[in-house]
Formats: C-alpha cells, sequence, structure tokens
C-alpha cells in the first residue's frame, strides 16, 4: 500500500513542484515584482536559450568547457590513483606525501588560479592544471583508504595460492578498490565542472564560465539564466550517467 | 594520549613537518639554480619575507576577516537551515516530494555559477558571497542530515517511544542525535565549499576580502605578496578544517568509528 502510494504519488509531487516554480518565476517576472534585468520571465531565457543553440554560441562553450574539464578530471584521476595507491603500499611516499596532502585537501583551489595564469597562461592549459590540482587531493585520500581496507582475507588467500607483488597488486589490490574509487571519482566530477567554470569566470579565454560572465557584465539576463539553466542541465546529467555506471556495473559491491 | 608523551610526539610532528622542509628546501633550489625564473617563481625566502610584511602591515589580517565573515556567515546559516529541510525530508514524505527534484537539480549545479547572477541581484560586496556560500553549504548539509535522520534504527525509535519519549523530544534526543556523525560530515565538505566560493565570489564581485587581494596582488606582478597571500589562505583553511574534525571528535566521543577516525587523523 505505501509503496505503491510513493509510486505514484511522488513523481507527480515532483513534476507539480518544478511547473509550480517556473510559473513563479514566469508570473513574478511578467508582474513585473523585479525589474526584468534582474529576472527576465521564463519565456524569454527559452527563447533566449533556443537562439544560443541556434546560432552555435553554446555548443562551442560548452565543448570547450567540458573538453577542459574532461582533460584535467582524467589527469587528476589518473594522477591521484597512482599516488593513492603508491601512498598505501609504500612508506616513503606515504610519509613525503602524507604532509602535502593533508595541507592541500581542505585548501580552497580556486584561490592557486593567479599561479596556474602566470605559469600556464589564460588558455585551455593553466584550466586543464587547476582542475587537475583541485581534484587529485579527494581521489588520492580516498584511493589511499580503499587500498589501506583491503581485507586482509584477500591479501592472504592470494598470497598462499602463490601471487606475486605485481598480480597482487593488478588482480587483487586494485579490484578491491574500484568501488571506492568510483565514489571518489563521483565527488571529483563536479569539483572539475564547478573548478572549470569558475576558472573560466575569474580568468576569462572563453568556455561557459567566460560567456556567463561577459553577459553579466553587458546586463544581458537572459543569456545569464539560459546558460545557468545548461550548467545545471550538464550536472545533472553527469551525475544521473555515473549513478546508471554505478549501478550496472559495480553492482557487487553493495553501495 | 599524546600530550603525555610529550619526547615522542614531538619527535612525530618533526617527521611530518618533515617533508614540507624537504620540499621547501627543493622549491628554493630549483630559483637558487636558476631552473625557473624568480619573475615567475619566487623563492621561499621572499614568500616569508613577503609575508611577514603583509601580516605586521596588517593587509591580509583585514582581508582574511573580511573573507573568514562572508565564510562564515554563509556557512552557518546554510548549515542550519539544511540541518532543518533535511530533518523535515526525511520525515515527511509530502515535504521531500516536493522538495526532491529541488535540492536535486540544485546539487549538481556548479554553485559558482550563481555568483554572476547574484551580483546582478545584490550588487557587489558582503551581500552576493553570503548568498553563494550559504547555497553551497546548504546542499551537503541537506543530503547528509536526510541519510543520518532515515537511517535512524526502527528499534532507537520504538525504544524511546515505549519509554514515553515525545515527538518533540524525539526530534532532539533520536533523530538529530543519530544523524550528528553525518551532519558533522556535511559540515566538513560545507566548511570547504564555504571557503571556495568566498573566494571566488571575491574575485568575481567584490572590492576587498582575500580573494581580491590575492587577484590583485597577480594582476600588479607581485608575485611574493600573491604566493604570501595564497600561503595565508591555505593556512587558515587548513586550521578551520582541524577545528571541524576536532569538535567531531569531542562531540562523537561516543561513536565507535567517529572517534577511530578523528585518532586516525591525528596521529
Amino acid at each position: 500500500m505505501r509503496r505503491r502510494n510513493r509510486l505514484s504519488q511522488a513523481p507527480w509531487r515532483s513534476i507539480a513542484s518544478i511547473i509550480f516554480l517556473l510559473l513563479a518565476w514566469e508570473t513574478a517576472a511578467r508582474a513585473h515584482l523585479a525589474p526584468p534585468l534582474f529576472l527576465p520571465p521564463f519565456s524569454v531565457v527559452s527563447v533566449q536559450l533556443w537562439q544560443s543553440i541556434a546560432d552555435g554560441t553554446l555548443a562551442i562553450d560548452l565543448a570547450l568547457s567540458l573538453a577542459r574539464a574532461f582533460c584535467g578530471l582524467a589527469l587528476g584521476v589518473t594522477a591521484g590513483i597512482l599516488l593513492g595507491l603508491l601512498m598505501a603500499r609504500v612508506r616513503v611516499v606515504e610519509w613525503l606525501l602524507d604532509p602535502l596532502v593533508a595541507l592541500g585537501f581542505p585548501s580552497p583551489k580556486i584561490a592557486f588560479i593567479p599561479i596556474f595564469v602566470l605559469w600556464f597562461g589564460i588558455e585551455s592549459l593553466s584550466k586543464i592544471l587547476l582542475v587537475a590540482f583541485a581534484c587529485i587531493f579527494p581521489v588520492i585520500i580516498g584511493t589511499y583508504s580503499a587500498a589501506r581496507s583491503v581485507s586482509r582475507l584477500f591479501l592472504w588467500s592470494a598470497m598462499s595460492l602463490g601471487s606475486n607483488r605485481k598480480s597482487m597488486f593488478l588482480h587483487v589490490i586494485l579490484p578491491a578498490c574500484y568501488p571506492r574509487i568510483f565514489t571518489t571519482f563521483r565527488i571529483a566530477v563536479p569539483v572539475g565542472l564547478i573548478t572549470t567554470f569558475t576558472a573560466e569566470m575569474v580568468a576569462g579565454g572563453g568556455g561557459m564560465g567566460a560567456t556567463l560572465i561577459y553577459s553579466q557584465r553587458f546586463f544581458e539576463s537572459p543569456t545569464v539564466f539560459a546558460y545557468i539553466v545548461v550548467m545545471l542541465c550538464v550536472g545533472l546529467l553527469l551525475d544521473f550517467a555515473m549513478l546508471r555506471f554505478q549501478s550496472h556495473y559495480l553492482r557487487w559491491a553493495e553501495g | 594520549m599524546h600530550l603525555k608523551m610529550g619526547g615522542t610526539s614531538t619527535i612525530r610532528w618533526i617527521g611530518r613537518v618533515a617533508p614540507l622542509l624537504l620540499f621547501g628546501a627543493l622549491w628554493q633550489f630549483v630559483c637558487s639554480a636558476h631552473v625557473v625564473d624568480t619573475e615567475f617563481l619566487p623563492t621561499p625566502a621572499m614568500v616569508v619575507a613577503a609575508m611577514g610584511d603583509l601580516l605586521s602591515g596588517g593587509e591580509i589580517a583585514g582581508n582574511i576577516f573580511i573573507t573568514l565573515f562572508r565564510a562564515g556567515a554563509g556557512l552557518i546559516l546554510g548549515s542550519l537551515c539544511g540541518v532543518w529541510i533535511g530533518l523535515m525530508m526525511a520525515r515527511s514524505d509530502k515535504f521531500k516530494a516536493y522538495v526532491t527534484p529541488i535540492v536535486g537539480g540544485t546539487y549538481s549545479l556548479p554553485k559558482s555559477a550563481l555568483i554572476p547572477l547574484f551580483a546582478l541581484w545584490f550588487g557587489i560586496g558582503n551581500l552576493t558571497a553570503i548568498a553563494a556560500v550559504f547555497l553551497a553549504c546548504l546542499l551537503p548539509m541537506i543530503v547528509n542530515t536526510y541519510h543520518g535522520v532515515v537511517t535512524t534504527p526502527k528499534v532507537l525509535i520504538w525504544s524511546a517511544e515505549a519509554l514515553g519519549t515525545t515527538d518533540r523530544e524525539l526530534l532532539s534526543r533520536i533523530f538529530l542525535r543519530n544523524a550528528l556523525p553525518d551532519i558533522l560530515t556535511g559540515l566538513r565538505i560545507a566548511l570547504g565549499f564555504s571557503f571556495v566560493l568566498a573566494i571566488s565570489a571575491e574575485m568575481i564581485a567584490s572590492t576587498n576580502g582575500v580573494g581580491k587581494l590575492i587577484f590583485m596582488y597577480g594582476e600588479n606582478g607581485t608575485y611574493a605578496y600573491m604566493f604570501a597571500a595564497i600561503a595565508c589562505v591555505v593556512i587558515v583553511a587548513f586550521l578551520a578544517d582541524r577545528l571541524v574534525l576536532l569538535v567531531t571528535g569531542r562531540l562523537l566521543t561516543w561513536h565507535e568509528s567517529a572517534g577511530a577516525a578523528y585518532e586516525r587523523r591525528v596521529s
């Protein structure tokens, strides 16, 4: 009974609340509760969004931002997994990196953007490296703690079956870490997106963030809203895709 | 424990700081050997001198306090509202059904995207930064509180009810108590967001604060000062994070996992 209720009611209420929100937005804007500069009606934003799609500016900005985010993510996640595994298995590496990670993990990475711009210019390279720098710390910590908590039973069983160091690493420790690594990957993706957009807003050089901030400076509010809506959808889609991936390929891991 | 064993803890502390000193020495070497131009990478000595200058001048302290005020105000407001909304979502199916799409939608939105919008609405300064921090802190608090309350063991609720606990007491003594570890985890995440958003907002739309200061030093080309200001931010963020961990350890002495996690991080 309760179950059926949830199934039949929850989507209805969810859709209702979204429609209510959009209607409230539209009426508030149409009734001039706020100047159109501050709150353009939803319909105007939709038209602007369509125009941005039609004239291709959105596609270019989105492709540039996503490319930067993914290059940075790939770099940061690969390096983070490697360093995390090394820290978990090699004492010297752990001793050397632990204080740096402890200091780097809580620091707001966006504060480093002037350094990256100084060293790598205002084009894509500085953004990619900043994204990698922002993503690497959670991945290191996640991989490290995953590799440290691999069940002793697995290790002992593999050892007694005669695994050498290499196959132990490749066939026991790494697969045992996959679920936790994926969890940290789910943390790293939004961090990568946020860092890309913010870096583009602060340092320019094209992309979603740069166009957003230019539109704001020239008071083109519909574009500002349209771009925010697109960013929201990108975030939602990526998270949805990762959830699907997790439930499909990592079902054995149970959470 | 580590207070009693003064000698070994000092040695351990030196052991932990040594890699940082090593890193500093490497940095100094790279600069002195002219591997890189000191125009692009000021030596540690220059950065330390700049930091001393900034600290004695009071310029950094003032701006860091402005940033801390913005981050702190947004964090506190966001946490309080987040705990409330999370609790409501966990306790009322109706509320949850209405709020879920909004929370789900804004959860994956990069919150810094809203800074230009807030700048449009609230102008340049405190309100924009606080609003951005507020939203960024709100969502992890909602999600964590919700998770903590929903996972309350039925046995605890039944026992409390059987012993005559009123609904109001149930809220604070069972649900929120059970959710406390999750809430504190959310708080640590929110703390990280609060610094990022406050500094981003200052870089994009502000005339003061440490984010603006860093950005200005970068644009003026006074790189030693820029590095010094960034180092100050890193240290402040590190200390704030440790403070949250310390409070977490104190509050959760009764909770087995959190206590262990705290010990592990401190030692």
